[in-house]
This record gives structure tokens, C-alpha cells and sequence, in this order.
């Protein structure tokens, strides 16, 4: 009876699902969408065609100025940066990517909230 | 000359003028009482050909005062309204001549509750393709072409009209969702709500009201936000097909709301304006004015508070007080926003309590011309007003007893005393009545003579104690310190220091020309920031150390250590040669007296140290110019008064360095000024390093907040050129793996070498 309550207890243990680790779900790059809504110090997805050295602007929709902007060597591929909020008091925003030449490579609307 | 006069009649014709909407006098109505004439509204300055759409509102009117329209030959009615029956707001269509002829037949209708009665009328010009909205003051235009969700909501922020920035449309209300069903003919209809977000949960996408939740599940009455305007059709919405994301309304033809993919094309309609009530519609072009009637003995006083430009009026508040025992007292601690248009009105806030002061003096047709009444005189600010003294005699009443007088049906109101000349008393009428119009206006012509300006009363006279209110006064206050401090340091900038360094040199050797830089009494009362009646180097000195943050203008940050406030006509009656015998200190309270029980009163304000008036009214007898330059220049500015800059921030050895440069492109440049805001929880201002040429004087004071910084050469002698350059270096509190947003340019200033100021592009 021992033996028999041994074999079920090892073929219950090899029926386990194995410990895959489950891949994380694929994150919304900012430019991919028109329009997105940011909170202070909120991640911000995207990706570069080559390494090198970047710009991240934000424009004021309304007077066309740009209120903030950020350079920064990046990485081929996806690249994560976050955006801060606080000192900003405009609420409609253009988020600008251009490469080291001023060269426009992406661009989206964001809303502060 | 000729060339000079078409340009000048283009000018006008092109910027406006002319164009308006004249209110009545206040007055009282009698409770209960249907019928009552309202008219006394007028418009003009259109052409006879163009077809205006006009608004006739009544505000917030006491339970059951309505208005109607006697006659109303010519117009049609606006979608959703009726010409006929009794309103409380009325949109119509119709030339000039009809919708005059309409006003003039308006009468209201009042029920028993006592109160206010706003009464407004708005017109312009009717716009085709936009649709007016009579219940909340807003525009809207049906896009027909269609677009998915997200490009119908980036092309109507890209939109403007009369310049108001447009936004997807947000429905609210029953009433706006109704408008829309009737004015656009196509069927579902993208309006601003998404769940884009989270499945389920429905949130207002644009506008005004952008975020606010609609319902937390889908379903038609499922998870709706209490409170909150929601009109589902039954099972929706259901996100058919997992992918249903924004809304429509018209579903179908129908009234009802559904969801649909984002992607589908779908009719949409943009809307404009941001106020709720009518009244504080800020449409350019876009003409109106109200007046403020009672439904009954109600005691109110409106106050129209012209800030000029750059000021939101909606952030001051107003209380009243009364002046007793040398004490000013709240009457109530109620206090009332400023509307958009700096209007507002005190009625719990006015003590209606009478005193006792001296005696009042009522004028009626008599035999013999006892009185008579001076022209205007601006240097009194006033009318003299004599009545010769053998009126008096037996009576025990002397000149300074007389406080109040009623003069025929010409005026009614305070007076003051002044002296004996010949056989004649003396007293002040204040400010300037309109004598002649209402003279000629007067029901009692025959006992009234025209003679060299002045008019003679053929008169008797009675006198009675004089029963009047109390001496009041309004004060105004400002939401929150911090945000008075962030404007101040708007309002006093480079290019105010610059104008009064200009000023100063360019008076001559001897320091008594007319300098150049100044063309306005008020700018030498605000540029003597010492206020001791005398504009000099000491007052330059002071201006300078508050630019450089060394000392500010005042020692205090409280609103009545740095506004200014004026009656219009005070205020307008300031010149370049008068400026220092009139009143020149800040108060945020202003005295006003109460006549009757309608009263209207024009303040003009103004700041300590606002040089060039850019936050500040422009006084009258300069407005068609200076407000045709001030409009001309929002249209050059951008070509010919600008200077680019150019702004970088990033990580330099763990420390945030950003740089700002200068072009000054074509421009003669001697001072700029940038506010450079910084998250303090994250970093900590550590300096400011100055790359300048030509000797300016560079500042960088840290507020806190945020960085003012920028350059002056105060005698204009040499510019500053392409190589300028500020870095200002802030510590992190925290990692920085990333800067974007951390700091940010708010405000920025420049000023030409002959004063002008200048736009700062930042790039």
C-alpha cells in the first residue's frame, strides 16, 4: 500500500505544469499612437533605427514653443525614458524624436494629466 | 493724405470697429407684473444687408421672470427655438433692423420672487457652417467628411474660430445632445468619450471636460456616473467584437449613444468655447452686453474691471465692505469670481442699511432760474453746479450741508461742496453726465436754457434730510499667492526696466524733456515705483534690483501691495503733464457710493511697476491707437519683433545642465528674461553661468519653483548678439535617467534696443 501511495504521489508530481516563465505583454510604444495620456514620471516606449545621440522634445501645441527637451544617447531597437511632469503647466503637448542632424523621426500628442 | 485715410478707413474696417451692442440704464420692475417694458437695447455698426445671429438671455432670473418679443418681422429662430411664448433665452436670425426693431419690443414678465434680472444680448455676424448654441455660449461645426476617432479629435484641436481653439465635441447635457440630433443631418456622430484606456470605462476624451468618467462598465445604465449625462442605446455600449472603443451619438438616426471601432470614418462635429454661461463668451467678433435689472427693490452694484491683456480675470474674486468709523467691515464673507469679460456683481455683499448725512436738495420746474450747470471740466473731474443763495434763506442749510441733490429728470446722485462765487453756491457734480444729451433728453425743456455751454434751471426747490447707504468698497483678492507671485514676475519683467532706463535717459541734460520711451500718464505713475510723485534714477535703481532679485518692488507679495485700482474716469484722465497730482498707490479695495439700487461702476487696474502696460488697461483717450497697434502687432510679431531661442537640457556628469542660446535674428536686442520652471522634489538649483557680450547686467534668481534669468544693458549702448548663452545647473534628490520634463520654459520676455518689446521663439 506504502509503494502504491509513493508511485501516485511521484506520477501526481510529474503531472505538474512545468514553471514556464510567461512572456510580459507587449507595451504600447508612445509613437505608435496619436495621442497619449501621461502622468508624472510615466515610461515612455520607443525605438531607434541606430545608436547614437538623440533628441526628446515636448512643443506646446498652442504657441508652437517648445517648452522642454531632453538629449541623450540611445540604443538600437527599443529604447525606455520617462517624461516628468510637474514643472510643466501646459496640458497639450507635442512629443518630438529627432536624431542628432534635427531630423524628425518620430512625433505624437500627449496630454498631460 | 488721401492714401492715408483709405488706409486708415481699411484699418478700421478690417480690425472691427464700430460694431456693438449698447445696454439700458438698470431699473427696477415691479413684482407679479407681466408685460413690463425691457427694451433699451441696441446694436449697431453692421451693414444693412448683414444677417446677425443674436442671443437674448436672461442669466440665472428669479423663479419666473421670462421675456418675449412683441414683434419679431424678419427673423427666424436659431435651431431649437421658437419665436413666440415667454423665454428666458432666445437665439435668432435676422438683419440689423429687424432684430433692433425686436428689442425694442422685449418685455419682461416677473413672478413674486425678488432678485436680479441679468439680462444679456450677443450678436455677430452669422457664421455659415457653425451653429450656435443659445444655452451655453458655444460654437459648433458639423465635419461631414468624417475621420476616424483619433484624427476627428487632432483636427478639431488644430481648428480655431473667433479665436477660440476647437475641440471634439463633448455632450453634457440633454439639451446639447439635442442640439446636436437637430443640426447635423448625418447619423452617428463622433463625439469626445472613449474607453481606450480601460474596457469598460467610459471617460470624456476632449474639451473642457477632458477625463471626466462617464460609467465604469459597459451596458446602457450599467456603472453610469451618477450626476453625469449619459444617453446609451439599450445593450450598448457592448464592445461588439472587442474592439468597440469611442463613442457616437445619432446612432442610427436615432437619439442614443452606441460604440464603435475607432477606426470607422464617422461624421463628427467640433465645438468651441470653454464657458458655461453666455455671458462670458470671450468670441472675437462676437459682440454683447448686458444689464442688470431688479424684480423688485434689490440693491446690486456691477463692476466691469477692465485688466487690459495677459490677466485671466476668472482668477480674482471680489467681497464687498463698508467704510464705518474709519473701519472698512465685511459686509459677508461671500465672495464671487470674476466672469472671463472681468464682470462681476455684489449684491449679498452690499450693506443695505441707510444713514443719515446732511441734507439732500430736490431741483423741480419752478419761475425763476435759480440754478444753472457747468460743462465737463476735466481738471475737476466734474460739473460745477450753482444755485443761487437766497434760495437758502430761512432754511438753516449751508453750503457744506447739501450732500445729495435730484436736478430735474438730469441727475441723481452725490455731490460735493466747493465755495461761494458772487451770489452763487458751489458744488461738484462727479465725473462727466453726458449733460448735453441728457439735457436734451429732459421731459422739462421749457424751464431749461442752453447758454454758452452752460444750461439755466427755471426751478423750486425742497429739502429733506438726506438718507443714503453706507460708503462701500469692493475688494478684490487672487486665488493663490503662489500663482500672484508667478504673474507678478510676468508683469514686471525686462522689458519694463528697459522702458524706464529709455525713459529716463532720453530726457535730456538736464533731465527735463520728454523722454521717448513713455506715452502715457500711467506708465510714469507705475515706472515711479518709489510713489513719490517723481519718476527718477531712484526708481530705475529699484526696478533693476527687483529684476536682478536683489530687492523686490515691494516689500510685500500681498495683491494690495501691487495692484492698482482706478475708477475709468480717473484713470483715463491721467496724463503725461498731470500724472503726479493724481492718486498713485496700490489698494486692492476701491470705494465706491451707492445711488439707487442699480448701480454700475467702470474700474480700470493697473500694476506697481507694469511700465509698458502689458497687464494693464489702456486708458481711453489713447485706446483706438494703442489698440490698433496692439492688434497690428499680434500680427507682425512673428516676422519682424521676434528673436529665436533655443533650448537643451541634459545629463552632464550626474548634474542637470540646460543651456539656453540666443539668435537675436535681425533684431537690435538689449534685454531678455526667461522663467525656467524645475520639479523641486527632484532637483535642487545649484547656478546660472552667463556667456554675454557688451557688458549687460545678467541675473538668475531662484524662486523656489523656478529660475528668472536673462541679461539688461540698460543704456542701450552695445546688444547682445548670437554668442549669448545661459547654463544653469541643478543637483539631482534623485536618479536621473532620464531629464525630459524636469524643467520647462513657461514665460519668456526680450526688449529692442528702442524699447519695443519682443516675441521669444523657443526652439
Amino acid at each position: 500500500m506504502k509503494k502504491l501511495l509513493f508511485i501516485f504521489v511521484i506520477l501526481l508530481w510529474g503531472c505538474t505544469k512545468p514553471d514556464i516563465p510567461l512572456p510580459n505583454p507587449p507595451v504600447e510604444k508612445i509613437f505608435s499612437v496619436g495621442e497619449s495620456s501621461v502622468t508624472n514620471g510615466q515610461s515612455i516606449h520607443f525605438d531607434l533605427p541606430s545608436a547614437g545621440v538623440y533628441t526628446l522634445t515636448l512643443i506646446d501645441k498652442e504657441s508652437g514653443n517648445v517648452v522642454s527637451r531632453e538629449r541623450f544617447t540611445g540604443q538600437y531597437g527599443e529604447n525606455v525614458k520617462k517624461i516628468y511632469t510637474k514643472s510643466i503647466s501646459v496640458k497639450y503637448l507635442y512629443l518630438l524624436l529627432e536624431d542628432v542632424t534635427k531630423k524628425e523621426i518620430s512625433k505624437t500628442t500627449i496630454i498631460i494629466n | 493724405m488721401k492714401n492715408l485715410l483709405v488706409t486708415l478707413f481699411l484699418l478700421i474696417s478690417f480690425l472691427g470697429f464700430g460694431q456693438s451692442v449698447s445696454a439700458p440704464d438698470s431699473k427696477s420692475f415691479t413684482p407679479s407684473t407681466n408685460g413690463q417694458d425691457g427694451s433699451g437695447f441696441s446694436i449697431s455698426g453692421f451693414t444693412t444687408t448683414d444677417v446677425l445671429l443674436t442671443s437674448i438671455s436672461l442669466i440665472n432670473p428669479p423663479t419666473g421672470t421670462t421675456f418675449y418679443l412683441g414683434t419679431t418681422t424678419g427673423l427666424a429662430p436659431a435651431s431649437g427655438f421658437t419665436l413666440t411664448g415667454n423665454k428666458t433665452r432666445l437665439v435668432v436670425t435676422g438683419t440689423m433692423a429687424n432684430v433692433n426693431t425686436a428689442l425694442a419690443s422685449l418685455k419682461i414678465n416677473t413672478g413674486a420672487t425678488i432678485g436680479n434680472i441679468q439680462l444679456s444680448v450677443a450678436t455677430t455676424i452669422n457664421p455659415t457652417g457653425y451653429y450656435y448654441n443659445g444655452v451655453n455660449g458655444h460654437f459648433y461645426k458639423p465635419v461631414s467628411t468624417g475621420a476616424n476617432f483619433a484624427n476627428a479629435i487632432t483636427t478639431a484641436r488644430n481648428s480655431t474660430f473667433k479665436g477660440q481653439k476647437g475641440y471634439l465635441v463633448t455632450i453634457t447635457s440633454s439639451d446639447e445632445d439635442l442640439f446636436i440630433y437637430n443640426n447635423v443631418p448625418q447619423s452617428n456622430i463622433w463625439f469626445a468619450a472613449d474607453d481606450r484606456t480601460t474596457e469598460g470605462r467610459w471617460v470624456i476624451s476632449d474639451g473642457p471636460e477632458i477625463g471626466t468618467l462617464l460609467k465604469t462598465s459597459n451596458g446602457q445604465y450599467a456603472g453610469n456616473v451618477q450626476g453625469v449625462y449619459n444617453n446609451w442605446a439599450s445593450g450598448e455600449p457592448n464592445d461588439w467584437g472587442g474592439n468597440e472603443d469611442a463613442a457616437v451619438t445619432k446612432w442610427g438616426g436615432g437619439f442614443y449613444w452606441n460604440d464603435l471601432s475607432t477606426a470607422n470614418v464617422n461624421p463628427y462635429v467640433i465645438e468651441y468655447g470653454t464657458w458655461t454661461n453666455p455671458d462670458d463668451q470671450t468670441f472675437t467678433e462676437f459682440y454683447n452686453n448686458s444689464v442688470t435689472h431688479s424684480n423688485g427693490e434689490v440693491l446690486s452694484a456691477r463692476f466691469n474691471i477692465d485688466f487690459g491683456g495677459n490677466v485671466d480675470e476668472t482668477k480674482f474674486s471680489a467681497k464687498g465692505y463698508t467704510y464705518t468709523n474709519n473701519t472698512w467691515n465685511l459686509v459677508n464673507g461671500t465672495t464671487k469670481q470674476l466672469s472671463g469679460l472681468g464682470k462681476v456683481d455684489l449684491t449679498s455683499g452690499l450693506d443695505t442699511t441707510k444713514i443719515t448725512d446732511g441734507y439732500k436738495a430736490t431741483i423741480v420746474p419752478g419761475q425763476v432760474e435759480w440754478s444753472l450747470i457747468n460743462p465737463y471740466e476735466p481738471a475737476r473731474n466734474g460739473h460745477r453746479l450753482q444755485i443761487d443763495e437766497r434760495v437758502f434763506y430761512g432754511t438753516g442749510i449751508n453750503l457744506n450741508d447739501i450732500k445729495y441733490i435730484k436736478l430735474f429728470d438730469i441727475y441723481e446722485g452725490p455731490i460735493t461742496p466747493l465755495d461761494f462765487n458772487g451770489w452763487w453756491k458751489q458744488w461738484l457734480v462727479p465725473n462727466d453726465i453726458g449733460l448735453t444729451n441728457k439735457a436734451n433728453a429732459s421731459s422739462y425743456q421749457s424751464n431749461i436754457r442752453l447758454q454758452d455751454g452752460w444750461y439755466a434751471f427755471k426751478a423750486d426747490y425742497t429739502f429733506s434730510v438726506n438718507q443714503m447707504y453706507k460708503p462701500h468698497g469692493i475688494e478684490l483678492s487672487y486665488v493663490n499667492q503662489t500663482d500672484l507671485n508667478t504673474l507678478y514676475s510676468n508683469i514686471v519683467s525686462v522689458s519694463d526696466v528697459y522702458l524706464a532706463f529709455k525713459e529716463l535717459s532720453d530726457k535730456g541734460i538736464f533731465g527735463n524733456q520728454s523722454g521717448m520711451g513713455f506715452s502715457k500718464g500711467i506708465q510714469y505713475m507705475n515706472a515711479d515705483v518709489d510713489m513719490n510723485g517723481v519718476f527718477d534714477e531712484n526708481d530705475t535703481y529699484k526696478l533693476l534690483q527687483h529684476l536682478t532679485g536683489v530687492q523686490p518692488l515691494s516689500q510685500y507679495t500681498a495683491l494690495t501691495y501691487l495692484i492698482k485700482l482706478y475708477n475709468k474716469s480717473d484713470y483715463d484722465s491721467i496724463t503725461p503733464n498731470n500724472w503726479n497730482t493724481k492718486f498713485n498707490n496700490t489698494r486692492n479695495l476701491i470705494p465706491f457710493t451707492l445711488n439707487g439700487l442699480n448701480n454700475t461702476y467702470n474700474i480700470s487696474v493697473s500694476w506697481l511697476g507694469d511700465v509698458n502696460l502689458s497687464h494693464s488697461a489702456q486708458p481711453a483717450t489713447n485706446a483706438v491707437a494703442s489698440n490698433s497697434i496692439r492688434t497690428m502687432s499680434l500680427t507682425t510679431n512673428s516676422v519682424s519683433n521676434q528673436i529665436n531661442a533655443e533650448l537643451m537640457s541634459e545629463n552632464v556628469g550626474g548634474n542637470l545642465v540646460v543651456t539656453i542660446s540666443i539668435d537675436p535674428l535681425q533684431q537690435e536686442l538689449v534685454g531678455t528674461q526667461f522663467q525656467l520652471n524645475y520639479d523641486n522634489t527632484a532637483l535642487k538649483f545649484g547656478k546660472v553661468e552667463f556667456v554675454t557680450k557688451g557688458n549687460p547686467t545678467n541675473f538668475g534668481t531662484d524662486k523656489g519653483t523656478y529660475v528668472i534669468l536673462g541679461s539688461l544693458i540698460t543704456d542701450g549702448s552695445t546688444t547682445l548678439d548670437k554668442t549669448t548663452e545661459y547654463k544653469i545647473t541643478f543637483s539631482p534628490l534623485m536618479g536621473l535617467s532620464s531629464v525630459l520634463g524636469l524643467t520647462s520654459i513657461s514665460a519668456t520676455d526680450a526688449v529692442s534696443k528702442n524699447g519695443a518689446q519682443l516675441k521669444v521663439k523657443v526652439n
